[in-house]
């Protein structure tokens, strides 16, 4: 076998998590640029990447949560907390890069605190804590802001949300830095090997002496600074700050980690099959609304796929498509380890199945 | 009914054979209740196919071969609703009552409670619960919440449950495994009274006084076959046991083949520890070097003790050193750091994770102390990962593949190592080989007195006496959270363990 071969059915191998989804993304997209014309153009689809940054971002931060075995429905609230607080911050005259960094800060505490200290410590369920800071935050905001939205002028907003930087949004350009960085946690830290840890078996990672309280404490904190930088986005790109940023995106981001093959039970999946979660619900919403088809529309199609890949994954289409793609006879047996090393490995995604 | 009607049994099990893959969990067991208003003792150690053949009785199971006569009438079930049907009521070790609802619903729950129209007659419902509890000479409220309620008072109505569905066969199995000796007499009360309404009772226990207290016949599995069975009076103690151990039983020693570690002070000491719930006082030495069985029936607070020494259960009191130096457990964090290392019994939920890569789960242990910003150097850990599993002989293709995908056997071998890599001073051990085969077993065996042999201390917890036998330089027995015996390896039979936890020192 060639090298060139050989990196290829490497490459292929580590999608086998999110195959489905890389599969449907890829074929919707050559559908999109065949049928509407107006898809594939530069300005379309820089336009759609930057319209899916606040989706894409939460979704990132939502990736750990999921295989730390949890969810987070407080995002879109904290998403919005983040964005008033922007405007008063900005209103005592701080410069915009300091407004920004304190953002992403409170952003994170509010999430280590209202969920991370509840679920990790006091051990509170994942929905009823995420849902009482929803509630709770959707209501601060509104005292906070008087329910109205406040128009920010302060160039830093504009920056974030619109500006160009080398012929791309700057939204385009966090989106890969906040990938590269969520590759990067999940790969090469210990933390992340923990977050995994604990997904699969917390009485496991417990008595292995993995501080599992103070893990999903920097978890959830994590969420939350996601949550905040996709608030700062929002302000951006609207050029206000609004009460509401947007009442789905928690769960829709939950639906693209999902899509991209995490599971909701915790242990397994990874950001880059998010990263194809996200694109799928984008492009989708994007090659629809060209089309002519209205966003309800979209919706059915979106929640039906969503339905669809979960149950792919209950009878491991994944699976047979690793079978038939490729003549690994022995990996079928998992009781035993004597099939394939390469194959058997890349069924689930650990952080060491990469390094090793 | 009638006390006495001649010769014919009430229910009767004849050459009962049931397969799990290539476990023969029953061959040819018999099981005959001569008449109603009979206890019937069913005995056996864990493994004998006690819960087989109980999930045969209740409908739960279906035997793959073999006969059941009921009154006279070939019968099979082909569910537990069925057997209920039939007049076969089970209640089982673990109490399932709904807490949140009160007694006479949970007595009533199904098809019991009474309705007026559509609407639920809460009078009616509760004075026919009532009714029930009366038959059972029960003193409590129908409108107590049964969360609420003690865990013995929560059996009973468990019990009055199965009889308020007309029951003709209570199966009670180890019904006072959880309760104190006033309570087992509060049982005994409600079994008498059961067989005066000329109800059959199937009563399952380890405690051989209490069998002789209450039972009228007995059978003894072994092996998934019928050893014994007749009138109790045929009966004592020791040939009860020898019944359910074996003749002589003479299972291999570890004899004189392992050299004990001398001279390298104590691993572990603890005194007057107890755990709420579990453990009422507990002194205990292990050295390093040596092996200590925890011998004792399910319940007797072996596994508390342990986790307790790990920090993974609060201790109510007690003293405790680690290599001489005081100890208190605080978590299995700080545990770890001071040199202790815990196999789980269940190593799929407790002692691994499943889907994490073989390295992953064998360095989780070692990387405790790490920054968890800093970056994992697998091709660094590789070496010494290779090199314990080749020491520890586990099969595998690679240490990158999820440790899921080994065999039962391998995969506890990685629960084990995991502790290796960090030398630690004293390993607590709960049920070492649950769910492996024969060949693993001993292979993990031979592993044991290996590490024990480099210095390492090891306190085990088994409910298979042959293990504790085979594998320990001394066995503490546990009675309901007491030590009751210490026997040294040669004073170790089956014979003494088991009848020492069942209360007879």
């Amino acid at each position: 076998m060639s090298t060139s071969t050989a990196l290829l059915g490497k490459a292929w191998r580590a999608t086998a998590n999110f195959r489905p989804i890389l599969i449907l993304v890829v074929a919707m997209f050559i559908f999109f640029t065949v049928t509407q014309s107006a898809f594939s153009t530069d300005q379309n689809l820089k336009n759609m990447l930057a319209d899916s940054a606040i989706l894409w971002i939460i979704a990132m931060g939502m990736t750990f949560v999921l295989i730390s075995g949890g969810f987070d429905l407080s995002v879109g609230a904290t998403a919005a907390l983040v964005g008033i607080f922007m405007v008063k911050v900005l209103a005592l005259g701080l410069p915009g890069g300091v407004v920004l960094v304190l953002m992403v800060l409170f952003g994170a505490l509010v999430g280590a605190l209202l969920n991370g200290i509840p679920i990790g410590r006091l051990n509170l369920s994942v929905f009823v804590v995420t849902l009482a800071s929803m509630i709770a935050l959707t209501g601060v905001v509104e005292l906070w802001s008087g329910g109205e939205s406040s128009y920010v002028t302060a160039p830093v907003a504009a920056m974030i949300g619109v500006d160009n930087v080398l012929g791309f949004p700057v939204p385009i350009w966090i989106m890969a830095a906040v990938f590269l960085a969520a590759l990067y946690v999940q790969h090469l830290t210990f933390f992340g090997r923990d977050v995994y840890a604990i997904g699969g078996s917390p009485i496991a990672a417990k008595l292995a002496g993995i501080r599992v309280p103070r893990t999903l404490m920097l978890v959830y904190g994590v969420m939350g600074g996601c949550a905040a930088l996709a608030g700062a986005i929002a302000v951006g790109r609207v050029g206000a700050a609004t009460p509401t940023v947007d009442s789905t995106i928690a769960l829709q981001a939950i639906a693209a980690v999902l899509l991209g093959g995490t599971a909701l039970t915790g242990g397994s999946g990874g950001v880059g099959g998010t990263a194809l979660g996200v694109l799928f619900i984008a492009i989708l919403q994007n090659g629809l609304s060209l089309a002519g088809v209205s966003s309800d529309w979209q919706n059915v199609v979106t929640g039906v796929i969503l339905l669809l890949a979960v149950l792919s994954d209950r009878f491991n289409f994944s699976d047979l498509l690793r079978r038939s793609s490729e003549d690994d006879g022995a990996a079928g047996a998992g009781g035993d380890a004597t099939g394939d090393p390469a194959t058997l490995g890349a069924g689930a995604g650990p952080p060491a199945h990469l390094n090793a | 009914m009638s006390a006495d009607n001649g010769h014919s049994p009430v229910l009767s099990l004849q050459g009962m054979h049931k397969r799990y893959g290539g476990v023969h969990a029953l061959r040819s067991a018999n099981l005959t209740i001569s008449g109603p208003g009979v206890v019937h003792i069913l005995l056996g150690e864990n493994g004998s196919g006690k819960s087989t053949l109980l999930g045969i009785l209740s409908g739960q199971t279906r035997p793959d071969q073999g006969t059941i006569t009921l009154g006279g009438q070939e019968v099979t079930f082909a569910s537990p609703v069925d057997a209920l049907a039939r007049g076969i009521a089970m209640v089982s070790q673990e109490t399932a009552v709904a807490p949140d609802l009160s007694v006479a619903e949970n007595v009533l729950l199904g098809r019991g409670l009474v309705r007026r129209g559509p609407i639920l007659s809460w009078g009616r419902t509760e004075r026919r619960a009532r009714t029930v509890l009366d038959r059972l000479e029960l003193d409590c409220d129908p409108r107590a919440r049964v969360g609420e309620l003690p865990p013995d008072q929560r059996q009973m109505v468990e019990i009055a449950r199965a009889l308020s569905s007309e029951a003709r066969i209570l199966i009670l199995d180890e019904p006072t495994s959880s309760l104190t000796d006033d309570e087992v007499e509060a049982l005994f009360r409600v079994v008498r009274q059961l067989k005066r309404e000329g109800v059959a009772v199937i009563f399952v226990s380890h405690r051989l006084p209490e069998v002789f207290t209450i039972g009228d016949e007995v059978t003894v599995l072994r092996d998934g076959a019928t050893v014994a069975a007749g009138p109790i009076a045929a009966f004592d103690d020791t040939s009860l046991v020898e019944a359910m151990v074996g003749e002589g039983s003479a299972y291999g020693r570890n004899g004189a083949a392992r050299p004990v570690a001398q001279g390298g002070g104590t691993a572990l000491t603890v005194r007057g520890m107890r755990v709420p719930g579990a453990v009422r006082g507990v002194d205990l030495e292990v050295g390093r070097g040596e092996i200590v069985g925890v011998s004792g029936l399910v319940g007797a607070g072996r596994s508390e003790m342990l986790e307790a020494i790990f920090g993974a259960r609060p201790i109510a009191a007690g003293e405790l050193t680690v290599a001489g130096e005081p100890f208190r457990p605080r978590s299995p964090r700080h545990s770890i750091e001071r040199g202790l290392g815990f196999l789980p019994p269940d190593r799929k939920g407790q002692g691994l994770v499943l889907g994490l890569s073989i390295q992953t789960n064998l360095t989780m242990v070692e990387t405790i102390g790490r920054s968890r910003a800093a970056i994992p150097r697998p091709e660094t850990e590789w070496q010494r990962v290779a090199d314990t599993c080749e020491r520890m002989q586990v099969r595998m293709a690679s240490p990158a593949l999820p440790v899921g995908s080994l065999s039962g056997g391998n995969q506890q071998k990685i629960a084990l190592a995991k502790w290796l890599l960090r030398d630690p001073t004293l390993l607590l051990l709960d049920e070492p080989t649950r769910g492996v085969d024969v060949a693993a077993k001993a292979e993990i065996h031979a592993h044991l007195k290996t590490i024990a042999a480099n210095g390492v201390g090891m306190l085990v917890s088994s409910s298979e006496n042959e293990e504790l036998i085979e594998l320990c330089d001394r066995i503490v027995v546990m009675s309901r959270g007491r030590m009751v015996a210490s026997l040294s390896q040669d004073e170790a039979t089956e014979a003494k363990l088991v009848s020492s936890a069942g209360g007879h020192v």
